[in-house]
């Protein structure tokens, strides 16, 4: 087990590395300029070159790419171009706004879509069933966009129950959570429903209610275990998604996540902002994926790493 | 719209007795205490754009603009019909062509207490010429000196003449010196001697300013919290002001006026804007490069239909490169719309089978897209084809440097409110290289002959020199643009601007 983790953890920095290169390359590939961004519109030549020279651009990319490694190695992922502040700072004070919103969503998606997932099975061909299919179809189907904006003019301009926008209170996450976990909880949702059908028509489920368990007990405990695992692996996956930054629901609530930043700074070119989120997302994404590997082996005693 | 403003602005006679009455009372009052019993309540903003830098150096942004208006005076302030009046330089003159006066305001203190005096003035027009990161740098390369002449008085001197430099200087907010020790604490918290004080900075979120009860312009500010908040998203901006969360919106659409119309207690303002739409010509390329071809395009576009039907209205037909207000207007003969005419221009110079890549910057001008499609419908009338090709703006304005592209939709908002930046930058064979490659000597004559401080002198030059290119059509100038705002009816003497700020130091909410 431990070997297990040591090698994943290697294998993780391959990534990361590969990852920092990969987008490294692709940003420098991509016609544009930053100080061409950074400056108005129509501003001289002169200018251009000379802010190009103070960002440190007119270097070979090999030397960049050196001088990025070693700075990142230390801890310093380099100027932001955009905010004249460290790239890290920049990120970092987005995090905060990009976790409560992933996480207000994955509590959404786990609490509506799993419990939804198992009615709809354990109450197959019902009514409870059509209606969470067809809850499902709308999450999956409706883009954020609109939903997003619905949810504003229902709940925030008709009714001002809730704030239309912004980033204060609890209350101003519960629109944009509804919106972001709209698409996962039906995924989920989905999900559950079709591995519990199978777990449930299985031999140990039946021994289980022939031995007089209370369904209770063999849906949430006996089934639902064994129906996890796919589950598990989606959320997992869900998750990294979600802290990368939900551009669209950031966008039409202006909530100042990591998403809305990482879209501008790559229209602006804002190479070691685009560099620094980037590599954060990968490296919250080989961790994630790692956590959900090591849990399995938790929910299903079957598996095991060696 | 006009008679909105005006209408807003007149008030009766019962309410002249009013607030005659309600004036002398307060006038009998200690200065103090008169302003903190007129300041009350607290406004909220929300902008178009996120603000990236508290630097006021270090951005050309609108919304950043109007943020550092609050917290920093420039030397010079610009009235919303372009007159320079003043704020921290009591007044200034030109010495010659050469050399700049500013007279100082005395007895202004920055938020922390530091008088503001020359020092100041000194430290920050040299910071912007000598720090050559800050973006706004470039502007200021042709200083020669910076110095001052007793505690009270700045005299700057450049290497050519700088007439447009009070215009650029009403875009720079003045900064103690000391920030010069540490800038990047400074810009963390700034201070300024403008009419609020720099509470809070949510980056991405919100701005929080209080007011800055020692202000050195009586009766301002009106409320004792500014705060702006950065909203992109059109849609959530308007939401957010028809919910009263907010009370003032810029960059409102054509298309949203009549939904912020019918919500209960919105108002919409509009203004004509310090901005002229341009769709500019690759002039080195064959076959824009011939002047008959433009005029024929020029001819075959129907403006009106622009105005009228794609903008509802919210655009100005253009009678001069330069909007009115600024130095440098005159009224040309508008373009006529003459399909027929472009027909027979197009045969005689044996124009048969044209094909133009028109270029936009992605989503950056309401209704950009449909313009050009409209533009490219008109165009094949008259036989020729157009490409529309709708890119990133990064990747535009590579294209742009490259020279790869016959048409480009564009547009040049006169921040300064002065035209020598903009025919500094297109109409001179340094400016225009990596851009549309015009090339005039005469023209080029004229700029620079401009650039001397004398209004007469300047007015003069740009008319003679707006008649070449009206008659040269380097570009097309299909309207000038409008600013629209959605603003609550609570809020009193808000003052839609042209320059697309959002000004609140004398805006009061009931």
């Amino acid at each position: 087990m431990r070997a297990y983790v040591l090698r994943r953890l290697a294998q993780s920095a391959l990534t990361l590395l590969g990852v920092s290169l990969l987008v490294f390359v692709v940003l420098r590939v991509l016609p544009g300029d930053p100080a061409k961004m950074l400056l108005p519109d129509g501003a001289p030549q002169s200018a251009v070159d000379e802010l190009n020279r103070q960002l440190g651009l007119h270097e070979p990319l090999p030397v960049q790419y050196a001088i990025f490694i070693r700075s990142v190695v230390r801890g310093d992922f380099g100027q932001s171009f955009q905010y004249r502040a460290p790239a890290l700072r920049v990120v970092t004070e987005r995090i905060a706004a990009t976790a409560e919103l992933a996480l207000a969503a994955l509590v959404l998606t786990v609490a509506v879509g799993v419990s939804l997932g198992i009615l709809a099975a354990v109450r197959r061909g019902t009514r409870y069933d059509y209606a969470s299919t067809v809850l499902a179809v709308l999450g999956q189907s409706l883009p954020n966009f609109w939903l997003g904006i619905m949810l504003i003019l229902l709940f925030g301009v008709a009714l001002r129950w809730l704030p239309t926008s912004g980033f204060e209170g609890w209350r101003h996450v519960v629109l944009p959570a509804v919106t972001l976990a709209a698409f996962p909880t039906a995924l989920v949702a989905r999900l559950t429903r079709s591995s519990m059908l199978e777990i449930l028509g299985r031999d140990f489920v039946r021994t289980g209610r022939a031995k007089g368990l209370a369904e209770r007990a063999v849906v949430l405990r006996h089934a639902l275990r064994n129906a996890a695992v796919p589950v598990l692996t989606v959320l997992g996956l869900q998750i990294g998604t979600l802290l990368g930054g939900a551009v669209i629901t950031e966008s039409v609530f202006a909530w100042p996540g990591m998403g809305k930043l990482v879209v501008d700074a790559i229209y602006f070119r804002d190479f070691p902002v685009v560099q620094t989120v980037l590599i954060f997302s990968a490296t919250v994404f080989v961790v994630i994926n790692l956590l959900v590997d090591l849990l399995y082996t938790v929910i299903d005693p079957r598996i095991r790493y060696s | 719209m006009r008679e909105k403003i005006r209408a807003s602005r007149s008030f009766g006679r019962r309410r002249f007795i009013t607030l005659g009455a309600s004036g002398l009372a307060a006038l009998s009052l200690p200065r103090a205490v008169r302003a903190q019993a007129a300041r009350s309540g607290e406004l909220v903003a929300g902008l178009s754009e996120r603000m990236l830098t508290l630097d006021p150096a270090n951005h050309y942004s609108i919304s950043a603009t109007s943020v550092h208006r609050h917290v920093f005076d420039p030397l010079v302030d610009v009235t919303n019909d372009s007159k320079f009046v003043p704020a921290l330089a009591e007044s200034w003159r030109a010495v010659n062509n050469l050399t700049w006066r500013f007279n100082l305001r005395r007895n202004v203190s920055f938020h922390d207490g530091t008088p503001f005096n020359a020092d100041s003035a000194v430290f920050t027009i040299r910071r912007v010429r000598d720090n050559t990161k800050l973006i706004k740098s470039f502007v200021y390369q042709d200083i020669e000196s910076v110095e001052k002449d007793g505690d009270y008085a700045v005299v700057v001197t450049s290497k050519r003449p700088f007439g447009s430099l009070p215009a650029h200087l009403s875009m720079l907010g003045m900064l103690p010196a000391s920030a010069g020790r540490n800038e990047d604490a400074f810009f963390q918290k700034p201070v300024g001697t403008g009419p609020f004080r720099f509470t809070s900075w949510t980056h991405g979120d919100n701005i929080v300013l209080a007011a800055n009860p020692s202000y050195w312009k009586p009766g301002i500010p009106k409320v004792e919290k500014v705060t702006f908040r950065f909203v992109p998203e059109l849609s959530t901006r308007a939401a957010a002001l028809r919910a009263g969360e907010i009370h003032v919106i810029d960059r409102v659409t054509p298309d949203l006026v009549e939904t912020l119309k019918g919500s209960r207690g919105v108002k919409v303002f509009d203004v004509p804007a310090v901005e002229a739409q341009r769709w500019i010509f690759q002039l080195a390329k064959e076959p824009v490069k011939d002047q008959r071809l433009r005029q024929a395009i020029s001819l075959a576009i129907d403006r009106n239909v622009i105005i009228k039907d794609l903008l509802l209205g919210y655009g100005r037909p253009v009678d001069s490169p330069v909007p009115p207000g600024l130095v440098g207007h005159t009224t040309l003969p508008l373009k006529p719309y003459d399909p027929e005419k472009a027909r027979q221009i197009l045969k005689q110079a044996g124009y048969a089978n044209v094909t133009l890549d028109f270029v936009l910057m992605k989503d950056l001008y309401p209704k950009q897209l449909e313009i050009t499609q409209a533009v490219a419908a008109m165009l094949g009338e008259v036989g020729i084809k157009v490409n529309i090709k709708n890119l990133e703006i990064a990747t535009a304005r590579e294209m742009r440097s490259a020279g790869t592209y016959d048409m480009f939709f564009s547009g040049w908002a006169h921040m300064p409110h002065d035209p020598d930046w903009y025919f500094g930058q297109w109409f001179t064979r340094a400016g225009s290289e990596k851009l549309t490659r015009y090339n005039n000597p005469r023209v080029e004559q004229l700029i620079a002959e401009g650039r001397v401080p004398d209004p007469k002198v300047r007015q003069a030059k740009y008319e003679e020199l707006e008649r070449i290119l009206w008659d040269e059509e380097p570009e097309i100038w299909p309207y000038y643009s409008v600013a629209i705002y959605g603003v609550s009816d609570r809020l009193r003497n808000f003052e839609p601007r042209g320059d697309y700020y959002v000004l609140l130091s004398d805006v009061g909410i009931a």
